[in-house]
């Protein structure tokens, strides 16, 4: 070789060493640092350990008062004895660290809008929708609001100390979970800022809501005659409501004022500066403009109260009748004739049904779409689909060898691991056993030595959009109340893996964040951004003794709104709707509405006229998301559309109830575990009325008989569950497609919210329920342009159509058919690791069996955790429980999914008692 | 001289060569005879012996974190290859085999170490988005491995070229 060819040859070669090195050692774009990623024991590979049987051990974990015993069960239960509850609180941080810390991680990163630091640019949307919304800003406003010497500030410190104490072990040991060793991208230390930001994250989950986006899209195409018709204010029935009534109207009550302070300070901003100039409308001015505190959304409306903040706010029944769309009327009972036509849609600006002032125009279509499109970009279970969770009491004659009993199942995203972490804290004072949420301290559904309960979610609208009037001579101004107004302004930098950091500019009206400026500039007034106090009132439940602490406690809580079911062991059952009810004087709050001021939130329904009952008559209790009270409830709490469970769980529920004496434990079970399908028992019949007679294929005979011994039962190997599955889905498209065809409903800006599909559309099941049943002539039969149709003929051919499908997709004879070979359920993985999940496996249920599977033929949402606790007498107390997953969340753990099984099968663990198990197995003491 | 049958045609005359001096007769080229003589230097025995210490080297290396070893490896392999004159069809596999089994041989002391590494291994590659087998992280870490190797040799022999690329 010449010796300029050496040259050449040394020089390449140390190009490429460095390039090689370098690639390895810091990684370039996506690539992660390939050497430092995956050399053998450390890395990636350093998770090992971490999934390795405990043994019992001493552990020093600096910020303990006292020392603290762990005891674990043979499925990693713990059981944490303390000292004081600071050091209980502490402890429990330890352990959702220590088995939980990369679901807290990329929860807190969720919330905190700083995914994309971890994933790369695929994260970006989720980061800017969160951040626009506002979670950080919330738990910084919070925290800021929280005298340190308080309760709560005293406990989230003591948590965040132990999450933290695990964090320090993990940097002296390297020994991190795999993700952030293969990423490099390696925890923060923990604050109560964060807590306080999954707090908001699971709030979002469970009540951030885009159906009134959906609504605008529905009154822009269908019309609003037809869109109230089928999605009502009141569904068609008489409802569930655990709480009938009497009720009282106590006016409103003003949104709790919070600091002003936080959000200035986190935002670095000026507060809101007055109006830049007065418009000659009267009716706002300086004075009325809100304070900075927190998310403005709402705020002022407890500061500040709306123009016409007196006299009752109508409730449903007194707003559906004055609705000036006759349908809606029929559809929620009530006796107005029907004099609008479908013309109305063809008109720009639509009117919403009751307010003139509500204008659906083309611009608020578009930003709707726009919102509708950001919110389909987040993970899966980030915006609110899915009515949640069963939770009932019993006590009296209704429960044997026992003096009350409770169940409660939660219905969640079901997740490898699972959202819940099961723990019992020990500490003078606190006796408390049940499910916590990892980066959050605190025992969420369980109960003490006194009294358990469980939570369902409410259901109620808390999401109300608001279109801002802006001008193109105003940039970053908006008019409120009679006066141009200037947004205020927060700046975000996003960190992005393997690409420049991206910046967002977040701009904030009175109203809240400014979710889009496609169209319309629109804005979001969310219960979620009002600081709740949410660690507060859980300290509270678990040291109440009695349903009034119980009660006191709750007042407090704000969002998300839960039902809360309780059961004591003086034999007392009840249950409480907590949670800020946000009312408009003005305007359709399932619809965007106008941001001049006039449909401003203006207050909430009082704690004490919030949905509740104690002690009731029937000796029981049951939420199941249903709309809790009866329509002669005096205010408004939301719409059939996607806000309430149907009630065909709640049905269930309570005919099981009803309809027993002396129930155990066993019998709890047994209603938890139900596979009955009640509003298959309505319309089967009624199908099998309309086949009668009709001439039928062999094979459509064959189906038809299926369904004559149907049980209503969808469990796994019935040949008539999948039939009556699709059946119900071709019936819905063949009653409602050409509607959709005609009106050129654009499905594709937002599936979830807009196909029509067998329990996605609540509304449209209800309504089709109701027609089937007492008005099968209803013109909706009909198609736009089409012969005249009832609803027998329809259901005729959508059985034919339905056992076509299923015989091109099951082959063989109906009888072969199963609902198992079509409906499964799926555990993802937080990760988002296919291979990390659980499933999909062939399953029995749907979404309206007890035993619930929501998400359609691959149902991802469902029981998270099952609990039935019986209270024998004075602080005696026996439970049970189970949870898909496990304990860890480090796949080689023997407790990552160990409960699966006994989920599966619908067997139970026995429920630590409060306080949990003195000994265990493995005993871990945490000193000093 | 001139083929007198191809006179007259296409190609027959070479120009300087009908009239000039004979070439000097070439010496003929030497047979070849195929042997299993060692060229390198040094008994193999103790080469053996220093790949047994590389492979304990980067291993060791391995768990304590320093995963730059197999690049080092390397590059003492190129070096050293000058000095024991190897060829690059030894000295390439030999530092890729010390890289491959020095990480190897870690994985496997941690398993044998009680550790769940298999698992790991699967998660690992689900993770990063491939099939979400053991082996396919195993063999994914072993690469870095032999690719830095394999780069460190180059570089070596770069520095102190030496005995041909065969």
């Amino acid at each position: 070789m010449s010796s300029v060819g050496r040259v050449i040859n040394v020089l390449a070669a140390l190009l490429v060493s460095a390039a090689v090195l370098a690639l390895f050692a810091v990684g370039y774009g996506p690539v992660p640092a390939l050497g430092r990623a995956l050399v053998p024991g450390h890395g990636a590979w350093a998770s090992a350990p971490g999934g390795q049987p405990i043994h019992s051990q001493t552990l020093s974990l600096p910020g303990l008062a006292h020392p603290v015993s762990v005891a674990f069960t043979s499925h990693g239960v713990a059981s944490v004895r303390a000292a004081d509850e600071a050091d209980a609180y502490l402890a429990l941080g330890y352990l959702h660290a220590r088995f939980r810390l990369t679901e807290m991680d990329l929860e807190r990163r969720l919330g905190e809008g700083r995914i994309a630091q971890l994933a790369g640019p695929a994260g970006l949307s989720s980061d800017r929708f969160e951040l626009r919304l506002g979670l950080l800003r919330t738990a910084q406003a919070e925290w800021a609001a929280t005298p340190r010497t308080s309760p709560a500030a005293q406990v989230l410190i003591a948590y965040s100390r132990g999450v933290n104490d695990y964090l320090a072990q993990a940097r002296r040991t390297g020994q991190w979970p795999s993700l952030f060793g293969l990423t490099g991208v390696y925890p923060t230390p923990w604050t109560p800022t964060d807590s306080l930001v999954l707090q908001g994250v699971l709030t979002q989950e469970l009540d951030y809501t885009t159906t009134p986006l959906d609504y605008a899209i529905l009154a822009r195409t269908l019309g609003p005659h037809h869109t109230m018709a089928w999605f009502p204010l009141l569904a068609p029935g008489r409802g569930t409501p655990y709480d009938p009534g009497p009720y009282k109207y106590h006016g409103l009550a003003p949104i709790a004022p919070q600091s002003t302070t936080a959000f200035t300070r986190a935002a670095g901003r000026a507060a809101s500066p007055p109006p830049t100039s007065q418009a000659q409308a009267s009716g706002g001015g300086a004075a009325a403009e809100r304070p900075a505190g927190g998310e403005p959304a709402a705020m002022a409306a407890g500061l500040v109260p709306g123009p016409a903040a007196k006299g009752p706010v109508p409730g449903p029944a007194a707003r559906v009748a004055s609705l000036s769309d006759p349908s809606s009327s029929r559809a929620s009972g009530t006796t107005a004739a029907t004099t609008a036509d479908d013309r109305q849609r063809a008109e720009a600006p639509v009117s919403g049904p009751g307010s003139s002032s509500n204008p659906i125009t083309a611009h608020v279509a578009t930003a709707a779409a726009a919102m509708l499109a950001q919110a389909n970009a987040l993970p899966a279970g980030l915006i609110h689909e899915y009515p949640d969770s069963n939770a009932w009491a019993a006590n009296g004659p209704k429960v044997s060898g026992a003096k009350s009993m409770l169940a409660g199942d939660p219905h969640l995203p079901q997740t490898v691991p699972s959202i819940w972490y099961q723990v019992a804290l020990s500490a003078p004072g606190l006796s408390v056993t049940g499910v916590s949420v990892p980066g959050l301290p605190g025992v969420l559904i369980g109960h003490n030595a006194h009294i358990a309960w469980s939570l369902t979610d409410t259901q109620n609208q808390a999401t109300l959009f608001y279109t801002e009037r802006t001008s193109k001579t105003r940039p970053g101004q908006y008019f409120w109340r009679g006066a141009w107004r200037r947004m205020r302004q927060v700046h975000y930098t996003i960190p992005v893996r393997g690409g420049p950091a991206v910046h967002l500019t977040v701009n904030i009206t009175v109203h809240g964040p400014v979710m889009t400026q496609a169209g319309q500039t629109t804005s979001v007034d969310w219960m979620g951004n009002i600081p709740s106090p949410d660690i507060s009132v859980i300290i509270g439940v678990t040291h109440a003794r009695d349903f009034a602490q119980f009660h006191a406690a709750l007042a407090d809580w704000r969002a998300p709104s839960q039902n809360f079911v309780y059961a004591d062991d003086r034999g007392n059952i009840g249950a409480i709707s907590a949670g800020y009810y946000p009312l408009v004087r003005h305007g359709d709050p399932w619809l965007p509405m106008p941001g001049t001021g006039a449909d401003d939130v203006a207050g909430v329904i009082p704690y004490a006229s919030v949905p509740q009952v104690y002690d009731p008559p029937g000796h029981v209790v049951a939420t199941a998301n249903q709309r809790p009270v009866g329509p002669s409830y005096p205010y408004y709490i939301g719409t059939s559309a996607n806000f309430f469970d149907p009630g065909y769980r709640a049905g269930e529920i309570y005919a099981s109830l009803r309809g027993q004496r002396g129930m155990h434990p066993a019998s709890f079970a047994a209603i938890q575990l139900s596979l009955t399908d009640r509003l298959a028992q309505q319309i089967v019949p009624r199908l099998l009325a309309a086949l009668r007679g009709a001439h039928l294929s062999a094979q459509q005979q064959e189906a038809a008989a299926l369904l004559h011994g149907w049980d209503a039962t969808m469990a796994q190997h019935s040949a008539a569950a999948p039939l009556w599955w699709t059946f119900w889905g071709d019936y819905l498209d063949a009653v409602f497609r050409p509607w959709w065809k005609a009106a050129k409903v654009p499905v594709h800006k937002d599936p979830p919210g807009l196909a029509i599909s067998p329990q996605n559309q609540f509304s449209l099941d209800q309504v089709l329920a109701s027609w089937t049943t007492g008005d099968p002539a209803n013109s909706a039969f009909s198609p736009p342009g089409g012969p005249h149709r009832t609803a027998p003929e329809v259901m005729r051919a959508a059985f034919a159509t339905a056992v076509a499908h299923l015989a091109a997709t099951l082959h063989g004879a109906p009888s072969s058919w199963a609902w198992g070979r079509i409906h499964s359920r799926q555990f993802p993985s937080v990760t988002q690791a296919d291979a990390l999940g659980y499933g999909p496996r062939a399953s029995g249920a749907d979404s309206w069996t007890v035993n619930a599977a929501d998400g359609g033929l691959v149902s991802h949402q469902g029981p998270s955790w099952r609990m039935i606790v019986a209270w024998a007498g004075h602080g005696t107390a026996t439970g049970e429980s189970v949870y898909p997953g496990g304990q860890s969340e480090n796949p080689a753990s023997p407790w990552y999914e160990d409960q699966m099984a006994d989920w599966w099968d619908g067997r139970y663990l026995a429920l630590p008692p409060a306080g949990g198990y003195p000994a265990g197995q493995v005993r871990w003491s945490l000193r000093p | 001289m001139a083929d007198l049958r191809r006179l007259g045609k296409r190609g027959s005359y070479r120009l300087g060569r009908l009239g000039g001096p004979r070439p000097a007769p070439s010496a003929p080229p030497a047979p070849h005879y195929p042997s299993f003589a060692p060229h390198h230097r040094g008994p193999i025995g103790l080469w053996l012996l220093a790949c047994l210490a590389g492979v304990v080297i980067v291993a060791a290396g391995a768990l304590a974190g320093w995963w730059f070893l197999p690049f080092l490896a390397g590059l003492a392999g190129g070096l050293i290859a000058h000095y024991g004159r190897w060829r690059l069809r030894v000295s390439l596999p030999a530092v890729m085999l010390i890289a491959a089994a020095g990480w190897g041989g870690a994985l496997w002391s941690l398993v044998r170490g009680g550790l769940p590494e298999g698992a790991v291994a699967r998660e690992i590659a689900a993770l990063a988005g491939l099939p979400a087998s053991s082996a396919v992280a195993i063999a994914v870490t072993l690469l870095v491995a032999v690719i830095q190797a394999a780069v460190g040799l180059w570089l070596g022999r770069a520095l102190a070229p030496g005995y041909g690329l065969r």
